[in-house]
């Protein structure tokens, strides 16, 4: 008898707590983001240094992340053309904003903009590349360029300089072919898209950020002479053997970074996105990594701007004002200062005034420094443009798998290159190609 | 009444096969990006097909796999069948072994070829390099991706066929074998005039099967080499995973897929034939 009083009590007091709790979820109003594959160390920082400190910070808001793996993007697109999607949109790039604004499945962020004073804290150039047709509706998560990282030790050894110009670059390339080192540690074989990394590189290397910029606002075609020389020096490099043979079988992040570090790679062409795996090898073979600019024809360095994920609010929100609060918090000094610390490349917010920022003390100054180099060379114009950023989806994705006919000798430049006009015209003729900031 | 019975299978089949099929035949003739409103745009995506050579080779590639499954793992299938009726006592260790691979799930079984034994960093391939033997990852090779991919389905894959064929010639009445061992005919005889009559239909439902599964083939090729390097190893069923979810062209992503299914189709056509001509005999 007294088992069963027990049971009946410990049920009321669990229905009766489960109740109150509910109730107190109600009086929240909650907030819902989709965010990509996330190991569970790193959703532990998105947890402990955004939704916990935001919650605390809005108690009226209660933001819940659901981690949805590498088919975030596909997930999204049906979710959103049945109304059911998340309140933060969460986007792979400005590529996939357009189509999404263009369907009108997303809300117009002006009036928070001017709520909450975006366009005093965040550089104008992102703000710009999250326009679609003269309004806001995306704001870059984080940003990143391409350069040249390369294994100080072994140069110092060689009497080797960081090349400045591209014909400096071929020199010491040819030199370490010589000395049977490879000259650039690459591969694709878990990504695909380290292709475009190094066609973005020639593109503003050879033919620069001015001509990409008419080629991007449809002024100038992709098959003009100065991509021509581009693609032509690209495929040059890979035909005198720069790329090593293990290309297709390498990984674009650990294998490369490790091969650049043991001093059997002399340079690697790769982002900012690189810089932890570079720190984590290096130690571990004890030598010292550099990284500058990628060298062009002029010796003048180009960072080509990247945008990684963007912020957007779904149209039909049910928590708009909560979104918005959420997208506020993370454009802060401290959410930069705690991610970009412990998560280095990925959490790259675009804020104007980073001098607030604290960061954690077993950064790489070479990372800390690079940022800075970006970040002023934006705030001056003075940038180029990456193909993962500024091309329409279907044109880049031909990119990609172009460039390696190219490479592996099964169509000419020509042929490659009146290919991604055509895709390109199409593309911007159908209103799919992002926003290009004025230079 | 008793028609009822059929309604929740039919319901489930309706719901989950029949529409999105239909509409899918339907998108093939429409131009969409998968979020904004559908275009009408008649043949264009079939016209844009024609054209495109990265369409054709993936056809063939699709050809060449067809034909590959269709010889290899069964013959290896049959042989290791009839090796096991014959030593009857080891039949369930080597059933086992052969059936390993089968239970392994696809993504695990491609990293596994794909880190262990190709990669020339980590895999066998690499020994084999730093041995001073010149031996390519063949992944990377335009020539060669398709048959290394192949290579690891068909690992993957012949034991399967192996335990079906083993468990049709177990089928095969004792007293057929028996009469031909009294008749004097010799193994190989007893195979081609007793056994491989005895489970014909077997082994043509499972060309028939393979057939529509080589036009369906797409885990091992997107684990591997997504198509690559430079469309080499590019099939019709990753050729419109990309057109649907890279080049956000939707339209012609069904399109591919409708090419899919006439070959899938002519495979059932076959088989309906096969099969009522059996029931007439």
């Amino acid at each position: 008898m007294k088992k069963t009083q027990l049971l009946i009590a410990t049920a009321l007091m669990v229905t009766v707590s489960h109740t109150a709790l509910s109730q107190a979820a109600l009086a929240q109003d909650r907030v819902t983001w989709w965010y990509e594959q996330a190991t569970p160390d790193q959703q532990k920082l998105i947890q402990d240094h955004i939704v916990g400190p935001f919650n605390s910070a809005n108690p009226d808001e209660a933001l819940t992340v659901d981690y949805r793996g590498s088919e975030l993007d596909k997930q999204l697109r049906v979710a959103m053309l049945s109304g059911n999607g998340p309140d933060v949109v969460y986007t792979a790039g400005p590529s996939y904003v357009a189509p999404m604004a263009q369907s009108g499945q997303l809300m117009p962020l002006d009036d928070y903009a001017a709520k909450y004073g975006w366009q005093e804290r965040i550089l104008p150039v992102f703000l710009k590349m999250g326009e679609y047709k003269g309004k806001l509706y995306a704001l870059p998560k984080t940003y990143e360029t391409v350069g040249l990282f390369y294994n100080k030790t072994l140069f110092e050894k060689n009497g080797w300089q960081a090349p400045k110009t591209l014909d400096e670059l071929e020199k010491t390339a040819d030199a370490m072919m010589q000395a049977g080192i490879t000259p650039f540690a690459a591969g694709n074989a878990d990504w695909r898209g380290a292709n475009e990394w190094f066609v973005t590189l020639a593109l503003n290397a050879v033919a620069g950020p001015d001509n990409l910029n008419k080629a991007l606002r449809g002024d100038m075609p992709w098959t003009a002479e100065p991509f021509v020389k581009s693609i032509d020096r690209l495929n040059g490099w890979w035909q005198k053997g720069y790329f090593g043979k293990n290309y297709f079988s390498l990984t674009s992040s650990e294998q490369t970074a490790d091969m650049l570090a043991s001093g059997r790679a002399g340079m690697m062409p790769s982002g900012t996105w690189q810089f932890q795996n570079v720190a984590t090898y290096s130690k571990k073979a004890g030598s010292e990594a550099g990284f500058v600019g990628f060298p062009s024809a002029s010796g003048d360095p180009v960072f080509p701007l990247g945008v990684g994920s963007t912020f957007s609010i779904a149209a039909k929100a049910k928590n708009a004002d909560g979104a918005a609060a959420v997208i506020n918090y993370v454009f802060s000094p401290e959410v930069y200062g705690t991610m970009n610390s412990a998560w280095q490349g990925e959490w790259n917010i675009p804020l104007k005034d980073i001098s607030n920022v604290k960061m954690a003390s077993e950064v790489t100054p070479l990372f800390t420094e690079t940022m800075k180099n970006l970040s002023a060379a934006v705030n001056q114009g003075n940038y180029g443009y990456t193909t993962w950023t500024f091309l329409p989806p279907a044109t880049d994705s031909y990119l990609i798998n172009g460039i390696e006919e190219v490479w592996l000798k099964k169509i000419s430049t020509q042929d490659f290159l009146t290919k991604l006009d055509a895709s390109f015209q199409k593309e911007a003729k159908a209103g799919k190609a992002p926003a290009v900031p004025a230079r | 009444m008793h028609r009822l019975y059929v309604l929740p299978t039919l319901l489930i089949n309706v719901v989950i096969i029949a529409i999105p099929a239909l509409l899918t035949v339907m998108l093939a003739f429409f131009e969409w990006d998968g979020i904004s409103d559908p275009i009408f745009v008649g043949l264009d995506n079939f016209r844009a097909l024609w054209g495109d050579s990265v369409f054709w080779r993936a056809l063939g590639n699709n050809v060449i796999w067809t034909i590959i499954f269709l010889i290899v793992p069964i013959a290896m299938g049959l042989l290791a069948a009839t090796m096991m009726l014959v030593a009857r006592r080891s039949a369930n260790f080597f059933q086992v072994i052969y059936f390993l691979p089968v239970i392994i799930a696809t993504a695990i079984t491609g990293r596994v070829w794909q880190g262990m034994i190709y990669s020339p960093v980590t895999g066998i391939t690499g020994l084999v390099q730093r041995l001073g033997i010149d031996l390519a990852n063949p992944l990377t090779e335009t020539s060669s991706a398709l048959y290394g991919i192949a290579v690891v389905d068909l690992w993957h894959w012949w034991g399967f066929l192996c335990v079906i064929f083993f468990a049709a010639l177990r089928q095969v009445r004792a007293e057929q074998i028996e009469a031909a061992r009294v008749e004097g005919a010799t193994f190989l005889q007893t195979i081609r005039y007793v056994l491989l009559p005895g489970i014909m239909p077997t082994i043509t439902l499972m060309m028939i099967m393979t057939v529509i599964w080589s036009f369906l083939v797409f885990d091992f090729v997107y684990i591997l080499t997504q198509g690559g390097p430079a469309y080499s190893s590019e099939v019709l069923s990753t050729f419109a995973y990309r057109s649907a979810f890279y080049d956000l062209a939707v339209g012609k992503a069904a399109a591919i897929s409708v090419v899919i299914s006439l070959f899938g189709l002519a495979a059932t056509v076959l088989y309906i034939r096969v099969q009522a001509k059996e029931f007439d005999q």
